[in-house]
């Protein structure tokens, strides 16, 4: 929201300070200011001035102009527009020389574009009486910090603001004496006062549609508006200043009474924006006899539109619900200055007030325009203004500091509250949805002392250590591990595409939809953290022969009701542009032994697509799968590229439990090795789990020694087994009689001893 | 018998002072001070002698060996270290070689300054409390005095997901979430993902970082929350920090503040980064807003609190001087690598 600071300067009395320091103070204050930049900065020096002679210049589209200038004397300028021709009376600009077209140019004749009036730039201005402006700066307000303040949508609330800083008195634009008298000539019909709480119209007649005059077409423009002609700029002109959203209906292309009421469904309108929309039943709209005239708080009908020939109209200040405004604003993705400010939950006191003011302005730029009896008000009951206990002694323990009571109430009356003892009345501009708690009140009283003025104080608080965050310590175990084990960490993106879904073979309907995705590429949300790691290798390959990644995110799954589960996931990679690709998955194995050194890898003959069919394996701890090492397809990815897939709520909740201590045995323990001859393609795990199952007690530890590949492809696999007593020195006996239980069922399961 | 002990120690120390090597002195050694050797030889004649001599003759004897021993002890040292010193003349190394093996990988930036940043706040009393990225209506605006109506979900572009839930738009539901598990008084803070429906440039992201904090006790004011935010960047930033609050508005707070921190560029005096304000907007904080306290399960007559949210993701990149965003989820070896 743009502020002029001409306009604030009218408005606070005795404005002694500069723009810069209004955005300054604005932003410690009220709300925050993105800066001040000039408007119309040419007028700067700027003076009326007569073509004496406008001559064209050869091989040039300018023609150089002798001007009589009213404060500078006769200069010599190079112009561009087609318009400047001798006896015209314009504006010059000096500027100082500059060669244009071969000659020197001194000074420029200015548009109304350039002088900041309109859009005009289609040739210099012609003036029909000398007009002087001054150049304005243009105070440029953060919407989002004016979200909760329906009053500072125009000049008027703002101008509260500053005066109130300063405490300078506050010039109040509207003079309600100005409001026409008389009996009521439109006739209205609100069928729903909640949507619509008040209705206000007044007619007017001898009624002449021309442009606005400049200093009107200057200030709107300053703030960012287009002047469309003097009529429809007043309406924008009450909705900068007080801010009353107001519109203008040509009176006689108006039919009937004007109905405030829901549309039917399906019902048309074409907007003053030349689009046409289609309406539902929760849309308010203004009727009359033939239908739509106008969406209630967002944008009038076409068809009743003011005209060259219109010759009376109707201005229409009402208030719309905020809600329901911003409903059928944001469905037909049509915001405009109006539902803008309506949906802030605009005051309703504020009707009469732009008819006041409208009629007022419309005399200065539609001369001979007159008032057609009084405004017609159609409202809902006066809700009573909300009144606020204030605890002063509250107010000091929530500000951390004492500001004194009559300061208080002299801050409170600036914004225009009224303090009687400790009730607080809230004024109607702020009622609608901003004060209504006495925590509204701390923040009045504060930015006004200004935040500055108060000193840090260290809180009183208990001193007791926190709970622990047990899963973010144990992520950070993970993670610590995995750099030690040379793992760069990386972070993905949740969103993924269908393609992405399809290239792992995971059907799109076991995704959670994102129904407003920012491209259609990031539609769906990640179920697994493998579609990173594809990318990643994809990305990385390109860069680096041989490298190493992690990353802990949320897998997130979709729930048949309740929100969807999110299922912390490890997966690490591990690539290789040559080799045979061993030592990867050999990598992730260590790393995995780290994180549960009970873990174990289980050959799986049921490998996706996506995985290397001889080359996977699900990794399962006490009696759970917790997840799956494989080696990616080369043609998923190209090279050696190795991937382990971890649940953590898994690992954590199965690696939990205490570490208990075993005593270090005192008697010695004895070794054996067994060499076994297997089948091709027996993996040693299957070897040892027979070994392990036929051990008794005695046996400590079974040991994978090393492993040998005949000819023929059979396999020679070594192991050796620590068997121990904890109590005496084993016998020979014993020992024997492990070893033979180990070989019997070596033989049962069809294996020779080599 | 005198003359002669003497005469065979005065050889033997030349002979040991002449050795070239150890195995040249050992070999004098065992020739003279051997179990057999010469002087042992002298030692059987002792019996010969009368008993006077014999006192001499011992004397002499032993002092011949106590002199042979130390002589041969001091060559001995010095053919050792002379050894020793061979050696390790010989054993040059290039330590400017680069180790084989694995160099250790690097932390995600988002990660060394979250551990960072939830340590300083474990060391003043905060839980570290995690919440769903995936949330309800409810919590991420309603319970947050954010209704379905208010403008105010317009300043947060929201991705919507199928079964009305939506990805939180920022770390504040967990303010409820906290509330209902720890009761009051409390202090947390999470730190989480957090999603906009934004375009992605290299100052906009629609997957970031945040961090909420929340302190609940009696009687809290602004004057706390001020000496808490001072002390709070005075940590992060490791350096005293200047900083001050203007409002803003926040439905969850109330009243609200954007909090500045004096620019660290310029030290307040106007530059660029902080278009020449001297300030530069860093978190949004407040007052608890008593709805939010009472969607908490929070009597708001009995407590008040303040609460904050920090973006690390804009931390990290003030920290490194990162100039896009992009880089952060990039997966980019070149770029993680630095961290
Ligand atoms: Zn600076």
């Amino acid at each position: 929201m743009k502020f002029s600071y001409q306009w604030l300067s009218e408005l606070v009395e005795d404005l002694d300070i500069d723009a810069k320091e209004v955005s300054r103070r604005i932003t410690l204050h009220t709300a925050e200011s993105e800066g001040v930049e000039p408007h119309g900065a040419l007028w700067a020096g700027a003076c009326p001035a007569t073509v004496l002679s406008a001559e064209p210049i050869p091989n040039s589209h300018n023609v150089k102009a002798e001007v009589e200038t009213a404060a500078y004397g006769r200069k010599t300028v190079a112009c561009g527009a087609p318009n400047c021709r001798s006896g015209l009376r314009t504006v010059y600009v000096p500027l100082g020389v500059k060669k244009v077209s071969g000659i020197d140019s001194d000074g420029m004749l200015a548009s109304m574009a350039e002088l900041g009036i309109n859009a005009d730039h289609d040739g210099i201005i012609e003036l029909t009486e000398d007009i002087a402006l001054e150049t304005d700066s243009i105070i440029e307000i953060d919407n989002k910090s004016l979200t909760h303040r329906p009053d500072l949508w125009g000049h008027y609330g703002m101008a509260r603001e500053l005066a109130a800083i300063l405490n300078k008195p506050l010039v109040d634009p509207v003079s309600l004496e100005l409001l026409p008298q008389g009996p009521p000539q439109v006739e209205v019909i609100v069928e729903d006062l909640a949507l619509c709480p008040r209705f206000s119209a007044q007619l007017f007649e001898n009624v002449t549609v021309g442009d606005a005059p400049v200093w009107l077409q200057y200030r709107l423009r300053a703030i960012g508006l287009n002047s469309i002609g003097n009529i429809v700029d007043v309406t924008n002109w009450l909705l900068a200043e007080l801010p009353q959203p107001t519109h203008a209906y040509d009176a006689d292309k108006v039919q009937g009474a004007i109905v405030v009421r829901k549309a039917k469904a399906g019902e048309k309108i074409l907007a003053l924006n030349g689009e046409e929309y289609s309406l539902t039943i929760d849309d308010l709209i203004i009727a009359d006899s033939s239908g739509p005239i106008g969406i209630a708080g967002v944008i009038g009908g076409k068809g009743s539109s003011i005209g060259p020939e219109t010759k009376r109209i109707i201005l229409e200040a009402a208030n719309f619900n905020a809600a329901a405004v911003r409903k059928t604003s944001s469905r037909l993705k049509l915001r405009t200055d109006a539902s803008m400010r309506f949906e802030k939950a605009q005051d309703p006191e504020n009707t009469l007030r732009a008819i006041a003011r409208g009629a007022e302005l419309f005399e200065l730029v539609s001369p001979g325009i007159r008032s057609l009896g009084g405004p017609t008000d159609v409202r809902a009951a006066v809700k009573p203004l909300p009144v606020i206990d204030l605890d002063f002694d509250w107010l000091n323990r929530k500000l951390g500091r004492v500001v004194e009571k009559s300061e208080v109430i002299g801050i409170l009356e600036r914004l225009s509250f009224t303090v009687q003892g400790n009730k607080v009345t809230v004024p109607s501009w702020r009622a609608t949805k901003d004060v209504s708690i006495a925590d509204d009140l701390v923040e009045e009283i504060g930015r006004m002392v200004g935040y500055a003025t108060i000193a840090p104080i260290a809180p009183a608080m208990p001193v007791v250590p926190p709970p622990v965050n047990e899963e973010r310590l144990f992520f950070n175990r993970l993670r610590a591990s995995a750099t030690q084990q040379g793992f760069d960490e990386v972070y993905n993106y949740s969103f993924i595409s269908e393609a992405q879904a399809a290239k792992l073979g995971i059907s799109l309907e076991a995704h959670i939809r994102v129904l407003n995705p920012i491209a259609s590429d990031q539609s769906l949300m990640r179920t697994t953290l493998l579609h990173g790691a594809l990318k990643n290798f994809e990305d990385n390959r390109r860069h680096f022969g041989t490298f190493r990644f992690f990353e802990i995110g949320k897998e997130i799954h979709k729930k048949s009701k309740g929100l969807p589960e999110e299922v912390p996931h490890l997966v690490a990679g591990v690539y290789n542009g040559h080799g045979d690709g061993a030592e990867g998955l050999r990598e992730l194995e260590r790393l995995m032994r780290g994180y549960a050194p009970a873990c174990e890898f289980r050959p799986t003959d049921t490998a996706h697509p996506f995985e290397h069919p001889l080359r996977s394996a699900e990794v399962w701890l006490a009696a759970e799968q917790i997840g799956r090492l494989f080696e990616f397809h080369p043609n998923w990815v190209e090279g050696r590229a190795a991937v382990l897939d971890i649940d953590l709520d898994k690992l954590a909740r199965l690696s939990a439990g205490a570490i208990r201590y075993q005593p270090i045995r005192r008697f010695p323990a004895s070794e054996f090795d067994l060499s076994i001859l297997t089948e091709p393609r027996v993996p040693a795990g299957t070897v040892e789990a027979i070994l392990r199952a036929a051990a008794t007690t005695a046996t400590e530890k079974i040991e994978f020694i090393r492993d040998f590949t005949l000819p023929d492809g059979h396999r020679s696999l070594s192991f050796r087994a620590t068997v121990a007593n904890r109590e005496r020195t084993m016998t020979q006996e014993e020992i024997n009689a492990e070893r033979e239980r180990m070989i019997a069922a070596i033989s049962a399961a069809g294996m020779k001893l080599r | 018998m005198i003359a002669e002990i003497e005469a065979l120690a005065s050889a033997a120390l030349s002979r040991i002072a002449a050795a070239a090597n150890l195995d040249e002195m050992e070999a004098v050694r065992v020739e003279v001070l051997g179990r057999k050797g010469t002087l042992a030889e002298f030692g059987k004649l002792m019996g010969k002698l009368s008993a006077s001599e014999r006192v001499d003759a011992g004397k002499a004897l032993n002092g011949a060996k106590t002199s042979l021993e130390a002589a041969f002890d001091i060559k001995k040292t010095a053919f050792e270290s002379a050894a020793l010193n061979e050696r390790l003349q010989s054993e040059w190394l290039d330590l400017t070689i680069p180790p084989p093996g694995l160099t250790p990988g690097s932390l995600h930036p988002l990660t060394q300054i979250q551990n960072e940043i939830e340590s300083l706040f474990f060391s003043m009393g905060f839980t570290i409390l995690d919440g769903p990225e995936v949330e309800t209506e409810f919590h991420n605006f309603d319970a947050l005095n954010i209704p379905a109506d208010h403008p105010a979900r317009d300043m947060q572009d929201t991705f919507w997901l199928e079964g009305g839930h939506l990805l939180r738009t920022h770390t504040s539901p967990v303010q409820v979430r906290g509330m209902m598990r720890l009761g009051p008084p409390l202090r947390m803070i999470a730190p989480g993902r957090v999603f906009r429906n934004e375009e992605v440039d290299p100052s906009h992201e629609h997957t970031f970082y945040q961090l909420e904090g929340m302190m609940v006790d009696r009687d809290v004011s602004i004057a706390n929350l001020l000496y808490f935010m001072k002390t709070l960047l005075s940590g992060i930033f490791k350096r005293d920090t200047t900083v001050r609050l203007r409002p803003g508005f926040f439905p969850f707070v109330e009243p609200g503040f954007e909090l500045d921190i004096e620019c660290m560029v310029c030290g307040g005096a106007g530059c660029p980064v902080c278009k020449q304000s001297g300030w530069v907007e860093l978190l949004p904080c407040g007052l608890v807003h008593p709805n939010v306290l009472r969607a908490g399960g929070i009597d708001p007559a009995e407590f008040g609190g303040f609460a904050f949210g920090l973006g690390l993701t804009r931390l990290v990149m003030m920290r490194y001087l990162i100039d896009d965003i992009r880089w952060l989820q990039s997966g980019d070896l070149r770029f993680l690598k630095q961290f």
